[in-house]
Formats: structure tokens, sequence, C-alpha cells
């Protein structure tokens, strides 16, 4: 069986702890007393995962059987998550190819010819075509590519759908034909507590137009946290959105959930409490740090961005979009949950080499500022792990480094629109609306596999709660100059971050360290 | 006439009040010195001054602006600010011309002060000759055309004695050389000099030398570099035949040698006027008037002092109990006043040496002390770098210094070939930067060894008992008030009060008030004319180096590697290492060569299957290469309203990616057969160098575009007739050669490739992260 997550209290023998930082971990010592929250070990997998998809498609939650929903002549469209989930990408077979499969087998008996395949990008950059073909698999691949299986294009007005706009006026506009379907099935992956639910349609196959009004500074301080959708206002909007949207077009949502396999087993010891690991692992922990340090970055970063996660689904549910989410909801808790009793004046956190948004990237300041502050400083319940006004310190080299061919706004967002302020507030009024037109990032959003113009913005928003919230922001071995243009201090060792803490929480701190990834939701009482 | 009455019974006020006196270099340092005391001290002498219009000014214009002057100020604080009442009321009389055509002289003259000559030591021979003796001859001929019999007054200087060692009379010169053979010859060295660089050898060499430096750019820019290095090499060769001339006959160099060869054509030629030669010798600021310090531009000893308290002369040629003979410029006014006052019989001339050597000597040592003391008080201070300390000399002898010299600049030749080869990158721009800034500092050192060495070698021993008598005949008041005895000199206070200062301080407070010197810019200026006639902005770029750091032959194989199979592909990659020297070799004497060698490498390929690998997989290669500040710099004209031209020897599918940035594409474009195969040939000759140039001229004048205002972006050597084409060149990642002619012209430099993408000044940080509570 697997334990329950944990907090640890650190005492005189606890070793070193494992901490990510970027493309490299390292072992930290805490100072004694530091609370540290560890995940829950890993839920076993479904036992015989193609028969429960076969069940979920079968008895649905609210919503007739697949296989009733489908016949000949009808007018049929899949949509699915795109690279950002899950994280790291899972070893092959990927869980979306397992159900696609199923589903396109029902479809095929039921004589449906019009089906067409649609990578739910939203304003994300397009996936190529090895990485579709990785997630679908070879069989899909060859059958629908290119033609029947592609990304959404939220710049194409041609096939765009304006359904109309929710009670409190927000556009609701996606994939004209998504729309226009008779039946759309949406196959998700549920990493986080986030994801899923009216947000993979209203958000995932969404035009700019549509994704505008809740992605912006004002939702997301509203959003406390969007890792807990009822207490999120991100939620509500994408809620209100689907609901609008179900009134159009029939949505079978299927689900899925992961267990906390994350890293594969060379690397178990990622996934392991330290006091626990075996001589094997302490071997394992040198070989690969000391391995990985004296490598040049560019093998270093090769190695990181191969990596597949061993992943094991822990669930599949299927039918009607609210109980379904419900259902998966219950699923992603249990693996990540964590009760902790009260908040900490300091929070520490190490960021790992992957965020949703540089798989086969660089993980640029901008976007390492948004798995921090954004989706990490997030992962709460009820209250925020760390006090209002308290310090946040993060362990992540921040390397000034953009990829100009995945991110090339933000090139531009980092040098003009945060050298001129850092407040989400100001920003979004005088800068966003220019971003998100500029014909340049259009073209190569379109053509290339470039993020929307408007997608640093966003990444830039989702850090406006904790930017709100917190105190401080220091960031351990951070590159000064890039850390200071995010309007954040950086220190050399994670004690002289705790000195610069000082200023701002006093001399003797509570400390919790949140031991993510795999990923914790904390649950703050 | 002025009468010969002993001084001591007749003051100098007395003696010249009412005589009219001719004074020519009025705007050089002595003559300025002496105009002053003219008009401070002698205000009944009338004065005549010979001065020549110079660009939009009058000969008139010119003494009035010398007249605003501060050494004139206590003269405007005594007679009020306007002295413009003295040439209006016929007291200062301007005659416009100069010594190659002397004007009418008046018929009134009683003295004529000749002060006027060639300053450099170094002049082109027949330049020397023209201004030192033929300009003399000239304004002896308008004296005597005239009715005027003045007392004439020679200014020449001590050095005139040559290289001689041993005590130096006041006297006659004594040497036999024929003058007149001398100005003669130095005339026709001009013209065989010219002839010399125009024989087709001396051509060769030149264009060898213009093809090296500018080889990639084109012909018609390697034509001009090479008359630019034979028009040098000319003015080279003059030089180096007055110094090398005056050598031969035992002067110190062409300043010398001219001076004694005008004394004796002076002697000759005025054997029925009387005659009065001063001979001063180093001429500095001023002891005590117009005010102490006064100095007027750099003089001999300037340029020595400053370099020594920049910390740039660790070395000095010379021995310390050598002697500088120093002699502040307001001993030698005085010395010329009481020897204009003082006149002698035509046809027996009179002499005088003004020097502090014979019985006040400076010695080098105890200068050396006195100058390191003043600025190891008073540091100067260098831009951004602190307060200098200035190095101690050891006096090794010249001989040791040479060597040291020598050594220096074969290094550096050495260095500065290593550099221009090495490939570009900050650490070579700065490397080239510090090279140069060496060779400055070794040219200098250089050019003074050269000029002084003789100086300071010279153990020159002056006497000058002919001034001391001529001092000790004046009445005690004027003793006083003119006098020029140099043993008064306390050499301590001089230097370390008032000359040294003089120098030093205008310097500083200038550097002060400057500030550091800004780097460059580029500014993107907002708006195209439209509508105002002026024409259309245009900003050029270049592709490959600018755009992305590539180049022909790595896209060549990006575009031919795709679709060929493993052997194939091996096969490829080896025939282009094999083929890669030559290909260099071309590049470095003829780019459009060049590039068409590697192009007929295409043979055989579609066009249609380019375009097609270039869609498929060389876009996200490129994009990924293609530099963020360039395509903000692009972006950044196309807000401003400019048209954006991509300028580009690359072939036609490469610039595909960047289509949709440029409103005009200009290309190699590969020439198909009926199957749409390349056929290894362009369909017109690719745009390199000069036809870059040539080209956006062309076009410019077909659409109407305002090139002046316009912005070009290159890279390399060979785009500079495109940069010098439009308003605003920006040079972007340079190589050595480039980065050093952007320095010159202050172009602004970016680093789009090699530089961490933004500079090294501070990130502009917004208010820090703060919590509104």
């Amino acid at each position: 069986m697997s334990r329950p997550g944990f907090v640890l209290t650190v005492d005189e023998r606890t070793p070193p702890l494992l901490m990510h930082s970027g493309e490299s971990f390292k072992l930290q010592q805490f100072p004694l007393g530091t609370r540290v929250v560890y995940p829950p070990e890993s839920l076993p997998g479904l036992p015989d995962l193609d028969e429960a998809i076969e069940h979920a498609l079968l008895q649905p939650l609210d919503s007739e059987p697949l296989p009733a929903l489908l016949r000949a002549g009808m007018k049929l469209t899949i949509a699915f998550d795109d690279l950002s989930l899950p994280l790291p990408p899972m070893k092959k077979p990927d869980i979306r190819q397992r159900i696609l499969e199923h589903v396109l087998q029902h479809a095929a008996d039921a004589g449906v010819d019009d089906v067409e395949l649609i990578v739910a990008t939203a304003l994300h950059r397009r996936m190529t075509a090895a990485e579709i073909k990785a997630v679908v698999g070879e069989r899909v691949f060859r059958s629908f590519w290119p033609d029947l299986l592609y990304n959404f294009d939220a710049e194409d007005r041609a096939n765009l759908a304006h359904l109309g706009t929710t009670d409190t006026g927000e556009d609701v506009e996606i994939s004209k034909r998504a729309a226009e379907s008779d039946l759309l099935v949406y196959v998700n992956v549920n990493l986080v507590a986030m994801d899923g639910g009216w947000k993979s349609t209203a958000i995932g196959l969404a035009s700019y137009n549509s994704l505008r009004h809740h992605h912006n500074a004002h939702t997301m301080i509203h959003s406390r946290s969007f890792m807990d959708p009822r207490h999120s206002e991100l939620h509500s909007s994408a809620w209100r959105m689907g609901r609008l949207i179900n009134e159009h077009v029939k949505v079978f949502q299927i689900e899925t959930t992961l267990n906390n396999d994350a890293f594969p087993s060379q690397y178990g010891f990622l996934t392991k409490r330290e006091w626990e690991w075996s001589l094997k692992d302490q071997a394992l922990f040198i070989g690969a740090k000391h391995g990985l340090d004296i490598l040049p970055a560019k093998q270093r970063r090769k190695i990181f961005q191969s990596m597949e996660a061993p992943y094991a689904v822990t669930g599949v549910n299927a039918g009607a979009v609210e109980p379904v989410h419900h259902a998966t909801l219950e699923k992603v808790h249990q693996q990540q949950l964590v009760e902790v009793n009260g908040q900490t004046d300091v929070l520490v956190m190490g960021l790992p080499y992957l965020c949703p948004y540089n798989v086969n990237s660089v993980m640029n300041p901008i976007l390492a500022a948004c798995l921090g502050l954004g989706y990490l400083f997030n992962m709460y319940r009820g209250k925020p792990l760390v006090r209002e006004g308290g310090v946040l310190i993060i362990d992540h080299p921040v390397p000034w480094e953009f990829s100009t061919l995945h991110h090339p706004s933000y090139v531009d967002f980092f040098d003009e629109v945060l050298a001129e302020s850092t407040d989400p507030k100001v920003i979004g009024p005088k800068f966003e609306q220019q971003y998100a037109t500029d014909p340049w990032y259009t073209h190569l959003y379109r053509t290339s596999h470039a993020y929307h113009g408007v997608h640093p913005f966003y990444m830039w928003y989702w850090c406006a709660h904790a930017l709100d919230h917190l105190g401080q922001v220091i960031w351990v071995g951070g590159d000064r100059r890039a850390v200071a243009r995010m309007g954040m201090r950086t220190a050399s060792t994670f004690a002289d971050a705790l000195e610069l803490a000082r200023d701002t929480v006093g001399s003797s701190p509570t400390i919790t360290y949140q031991h993510a990834p795999p990923h914790i939701l904390s649950d703050v009482r | 006439m002025i009468d010969c009455q002993p001084m001591a019974k007749r003051r100098i006020g007395e003696s010249l009040a009412g005589k009219r006196v001719l004074l020519t270099g009025a705007t050089g340092f002595v003559g300025e010195a002496l105009l002053e005391r003219f008009l401070f001290d002698l205000p009944s002498t009338p004065i005549v001054l010979l001065i020549r219009a110079r660009g939009m000014l009058t000969a008139e214009d010119r003494a009035l602006k010398l007249l605003s002057n501060p050494a004139f100020t206590r003269v405007r604080e005594r007679d009020g600010d306007d002295l413009s009442g003295l040439l209006a009321n016929g007291h200062i009389t301007v005659l416009e011309g100069d010594l190659d055509v002397v004007p009418e002289l008046p018929d009134d003259l009683d003295v004529v002060i000749h002060c006027a000559g060639e300053v450099s030591f170094d002049p082109p021979i027949d330049e020397g000759f023209a201004t030192n003796v033929h300009g003399t001859l000239n304004l002896l001929e308008a004296i005597d055309a005239s009715r005027s019999r003045p007392h004439y007054v020679h200014v020449s200087t001590a050095y005139v004695a040559g290289r001689q060692q041993g005590h130096i009379r006041e006297g006659r010169l004594d040497h036999n050389v024929d003058w007149r053979t001398e100005a003669e010859l130095a005339t026709a060295v001009r013209r065989q000099i010219e002839l010399d660089s125009r024989s087709p050898e001396q051509l060769a060499t030149f264009s060898v030398e213009a093809a090296n430096q500018h080889g990639v750019t084109g012909a018609s820019s390697i034509s001009v570099e090479a008359e630019k290095l034979r028009r040098d090499w000319v003015a080279n060769k003059l030089v180096e035949a007055g110094r090398e001339r005056g050598r031969s006959l035992g002067w110190t160099d062409c300043y010398t040698f001219t001076k004694a060869m005008a004394e004796r054509a002076v002697e000759e030629t005025t054997g029925h006027l009387p005659l009065t030669i001063l001979r001063p010798s180093i001429i500095e600021s001023s002891l005590a008037q117009p005010y102490p310090g006064w100095i007027e531009g750099f003089k001999m000893a300037e340029p020595i002092i400053l370099a020594y308290g920049r910390g740039d002369l660790p070395e000095f040629p010379g021995i310390p109990d050598g002697v500088v003979d120093i002699i502040p410029v307001d001993l030698v006014v005085n010395a010329t006043l009481a020897a204009a006052a003082h006149l002698p019989e035509p046809g027996s001339p009179r002499y005088y040496t003004i020097c502090s050597g014979a019985r006040n000597p400076l010695r080098f040592g105890l200068l050396y002390e006195l100058v390191r003391e003043y600025f190891v008080e008073h540091p100067m201070v260098q831009r951004d770098r602190g307060e200098v300390r200035v190095p101690q000399w050891n006096w090794p002898g010249t001989a040791r210094i040479a060597q040291l010299i020598k050594l220096g600049e074969r290094t550096q030749r050495a260095a500065d070939k290593v550099v221009t080869s090495l490939p570009r990158s900050n650490r070579t721009r700065s490397w080239a930067q510090s090279l140069d800034r060496q060779r400055g500092r070794l040219d200098f050192l250089r050019r003074y060894f050269d000029l002084y060495q003789p100086y300071t070698e010279a153990e020159l021993h002056f006497t000058d008992s002919n001034t001391l008598a001529l001092h000790e005949a004046m009445h005690p008041e004027d003793q006083e008030r003119f006098g020029f005895d140099a043993s008064v000199i306390d050499w301590r206070y001089y230097l370390q009060d008032v000359h040294v200062p003089a120098v030093v301080e205008p310097l500083t407070a200038l550097t002060a008030l400057r500030g550091p010197r800004p780097n460059p810019t580029r500014t993107v200026a907002q708006g195209s004319h439209a509508g105002s006639g002026a024409g259309e902005i245009v900003a050029v770029f270049d592709m490959d180096g600018t755009l992305l750091p590539s180049n022909v032959v790595v896209s060549y194989l990006w575009l031919r590697l795709p679709e060929l199979g493993l052997p194939a592909k091996a096969r490829e990659v080896s025939e282009v290492a094999r083929a890669l020297p030559r290909w260099l070799a071309t590049e470095k004497k003829d780019r459009s060569a060049f590039l068409r060698m590697v192009y007929r490498r295409y043979e055989g390929a579609k066009l249609a299957d380019l375009d097609r690998i270039v869609d498929e997989t060389i876009t996200s290669t490129m994009l990924e290469k293609l530099s963020a500040n360039a395509v903000r710099a692009i972006r950044e004209h196309r807000t401003a309203g400019h048209r954006l031209v991509l300028v580009t020897g690359a072939v036609t599918p490469l610039t595909r990616p960047l289509a949709p940035l440029f409103d005009e594409i200009v290309t190699a474009e590969l020439a198909v057969d009926a199957d749409g195969r390349c056929t290894g040939l362009l369909e017109r000759p690719p745009l390199v160098g000069e036809s870059r140039a040539s080209w956006l001229r062309h076009r410019a004048q077909e659409m109407g575009w305002d090139l002046a205002n316009s912005y070009a972006y290159a890279d390399s050597t060979s785009d500079l007739p495109l940069l010098r084409a439009v308003g605003n060149p920006v040079v972007i990642d340079p190589d050595v050669v480039l980065s050093r002619v952007a320095r010159k012209e202050r172009w602004p430099v970016e680093l789009w490739h090699t530089g961490t993408g933004t500079s090294r000044k501070l990130p502009q940080v917004a208010p820090v992260l703060e919590r509104v509570q």
C-alpha cells in the first residue's frame, strides 16, 4: 500500500534533503524545525487499463454510453490535451493514444466516417508532427495526419465560431469544427487539480477573444487558488463558458488521472524519502548529479528533455463534464493532497527543469517565474502555504536564455514590458493588446512553432496572486540581471536567502519546504 | 630712422614712440605676445600687421578675433572691451596677404619684426623652404619695393647651430651651404617624388596593399584606397627628404635647416638695412606677462609633459645632466623689443641668442623631477580609470629606447596580423581595440623619439653675451619692465606653479566638462516623411551574419543534406570540406566569385524541392537562430513606417522564413532549366560589396527613397559601401576591420549574436516587488 503524504519536522537526524534546481538537483541542509511537506507515495495503477477505458465509455457518468451517441453520417470531433500534459511526457503508449484507439474503434463500428482530431493547443505552440505522433501513436497518426488530425489554430478566423456571451458578458469563441459537431469527445490528462472539466473545451479550443476574459490579472488575483476550482475565478469563468458550449454541442468528456511516478527508474531517488535511500539510490544520485554537472548545457538539456515518466493511470472517467470532473478531482486529491497545519513565514521550493511550456525547449526566466509563483505557489487548498507578507525562496539558476523559435514574444516581453513594470495590473492594459495582435507573432504562431504573442502576459498573470500575496521573493543561484528584471532578488546560497528574508519576516521565521515534484496539493488548515 | 644712441640714455618707449612697426606672424605664439606688449606698454607705436585671410574670415576679421583672445585681457581691461577702435583709428593697420604674395607695403615703416614661419619640425621639404626661405625673401623684396628702409628684426632659432657640440657663440653661422641651390632643389624634389610615386612598380605596391585591406569590397574601393596610399606616401617622402637633407648637412631636422638657410639668405640680401637676428631657444609659456602661464596652443614640450602625466611615456631618450634650453615667451618678447629699439649699422648685423642654458641651465634630470613632483601632487584623472600613476624614468639611454620601440612596433604588427585573421568575437574585437590603443601610444613614442632625439642628445651650450650686454645697457626701469635676464628664473616656481599647470589645467577642465564620451547608439527616427515629399526612409538589412549567425556554406549544407541518403550525405560533406580552403581564399579576394563557386553545387537540385525543404525543416532552424534583437530592430522600423529591405547574397529559398518581415527582398536567384532544376548558375550577378550600394542608389532614385535618412545593418567589411550609402549605418557583430572603421566613424555597433542579448548595462528595473498592504 502506498503511504500518505506527511509533514516532516527537521531534527538532528534529518539528512540533507533533495532539491530540484533547473537542469540539476542538490542536497540541501535545512534549519532545525523546518517543516518539509512530502507528497503521498504513488498510488497503484489500474490493473487492466483497456478494461477500465471500456468500462468508462460503456458506463459513463450522467450520459448515454458512447456507442449510443455514435451513428453513421454524424460529424464527430475528438479533441485532446497538447504536450503541456503530462509532465514529464509519458512513456509510450500515452494514455491519450489508448483512449483514442478505443473511441475510434467505437466510431468505426458505428460507421462514423466524418471524424477529425484536434490538438487543443489554444494559444500554445503548434506541436510538431513527431510530437503529435508520440501522443496519438503510430496507427492513429498514419490514418489521420495531417488533414484530419491537426493543431487548433486560434487565429484562423474562418474556422472559429462565436457561440454568444455568458451572463457576465464573456465572449465564447471556440473551434468551429468542434462547435458544429454532433458530438465532441474530449480526451484529457488530469495531472493537477486545475486541469480538466470545462477548462478542457472552453479554454483548450478557444481564441484570444474568449480567453482574455479570464486570462488577466484581475481574475488571477481572485483565483485562490487556481488549483482549487471551487475557489478559482478562472474556473468559474470557464464553467460559465462551458455551460454555454454545452447548449450548442454535446460534449463527451473522458478524463484520466495519473499516479506520482514522474521519473524513470534510474532517477527513482527523486521520489523517495531521503532517509530511506538505499546504497544504490545514493550511488545513482552521486552519479547523476556529478555526471550532469560536468556535461555541456546542450547535452544536459537533451538528457532532461528526453526523460519519459513511467506514469501509471489511476482512473478513467467518462461522460458529462461536471460529474466526470468531480470523480477526477477525487482521484487527484487522493494522490496529491497533504494536510498541513498552519501557514509558514518562509516557503522554500526547488524548481525542476520542466514546466508546461518548455517541453523540448528552454525554461526562460518568465517560465521559471510562472512555475514557481504561478503553479507551485498555487498548489494549495484553503490558505496559501506561506502567510500573507511572507517570503518565497526559490532555487533555480534562471538563465537569461530564450528560445526564439518557441518563445519569440517572450524575448520582447522581457526586454520591453518588464523593464517598464512588473505589475500585472499595469502591463495588461498598456501592452497586452499590442502583443496579442502583432502580425509577426501571429505569423509565427500559425506557421511555425511559437507560442502566441500574448502568452508571456498570461504567464505573468499566473504569478499575480503570489506577487500580490508575498512580501519578498528570493531566487537562490539565479542570474542576477534576469531576476532583477523581474523585480525580485537573488542570493548565492540558501543561507544568504534566509539572511535576506530576515528583513521581511524577522530573525526566527517558520520555514516550510515544499518537497516537489512530484506534485503536492497542500491542504492548509 | 631710429637713432643709435646708447640705450641707457633712451628708454625703449621713447625709442619706439611714433615709429611704425610691421609685425608678421601676429597670429602665432611670439607674434601675439609681441602685439600685446606693443598695445599695452608701447601705446604710441603704430602697428602694421600682415595677416592672411582664412576661409570666410578676412584679415581684419582675424585681427579682431585675435584681439579678443585671453592674451589681451589686460589691454581690454584698461582700454575698454571693444578694441576694434584701434583698427578704425589707424593705430593698427591690417594688410591682407601672406608670405607667398606679400602685398604692397607702406613707405613709412621703421621696424619690421618677422616672426612668421613654419613651426612644424618636420614639414615637407618644399613647404619648409617655401615658408622659411622664400617667404622671408618675398618680404624683403616687398620692403625693397617700398620706400621704407626699416630696421629688419629677424626671429630665428637658437638651434640653427645644428648638431654641433660645445659653446655656440652669437654670430654668423659657420657653414658653406649654398642656400640658393638648396632652395631650388627642394622645390624640384616634390616633382621627383610625385613622379616616383607614379612608377608602375610603386603603383602596383599601393594596389596590392589596398586590395589586401579592401579586396572584399570591390574594385572601386581598392582604387580609392590605393590613391590615398599614394598621396600619403608622397607626403612621407617629402618629410623624409627634408629631415635627411637637414641631417646630412649637420642640422637636426628640416625646421632648423631651413631656418639656417633663411638666416644666410637674409644676411646676403639685406646689406643696405640695419639687421638684427634673434635666436630664441625653446619658447614656452610666459613667466609674468601678459600673465603667468599664458600659452597659446601646444609647443614643443607640452605633448611630452601631457603624455608623461597620462602615464604614456615610460622612458625618454636623453641624459639626466643634459640641458633643456627653455625660455619663457615674455623674455623673448622683451628681448625682441629691446633689440628693435637698438639700431645696428646697415651691413653689420647683430645677433642675440635668447636662452636660459648659458647662465641658468635647466637639466633634464631636474626638469623630470619637477614635472614628476607636480604630477604626483596633482595627478591627472583618466576618464573612468581614476588617477594616473606617472612612470619613473631610469634614463636607459637612447639606443636602448630605440630598441624597445622597435621591438614594440614589431610585436604590435605581428599581433595585429593575428587578430585581423581571427574569427570575429567580442574578444577579438576588444583585442583589436587594445592593440589600436597600444599602436597609438607607440606611434606617439616613435614620432617624438625621432623628432626630439637630436635635441636631447645635442650637447649644445649657447652663449648669450650679446643679449646680456643688451640687457645691461637698458635703463634700470626698463630692466624691470622689459627684462630678459634668464638667470632670474626659478625653475621650480616656473615649472610647478606656472608652466605645467598652464598646460594641464585647461585640458583637465575640458575633460571634466565633456564627461565620458558615450558610445554611439542606434535610434530609429519615427515617421517616414510621408507626404512631405522628402522620400520614403528605408532600412536595409543584410542576412548572413547580421540577422542570423549563418553563412552561405552552412546554409548550403542545410539545404542539400536533407534529401540525400547517408552515403551521399557523407560524400557531400567531405567534398565541401575539401573545397573549403579554396572557397575561403577566393572569398578574401572576390566575394562574388566565391558565391558562384558555392552555388555551382546546387546544379541538378529541383528549386521546388529546395523551397519545400526550407519550409519543412530549415524554417525552425533559422527561426531558432534568428536574433531577437534583429527582429526587434526590424519591428521598430516597421512601427516607424519605414520600408524594410533585405539584401542578401543567399539563394531565394533561404529567405522564405523571413519574407513576412520585409517589404522587398533581393537575393541570389538560381537559374533553372525547363524541368525546374537548378543549372548551378545565377539569373544575375549576386549582390555583394559595391554592387549592393549601387543597387541601393539606383533603386532609391527609381523609388524616391531618402537615403540620407535611411538605415543599413550589416556585419562585414564587404558591406562598407552599403553602409556608407545611407545616413544611419549600424554595424552588427563586426569583423575586426569593420569594427575599426565603425569606431573611427562613430557608427553604432550592436552585438546581436555574440552578446548575451543585451548590453552590460544594469537591467532597467521596474519598481521592486512591493506589497500593497
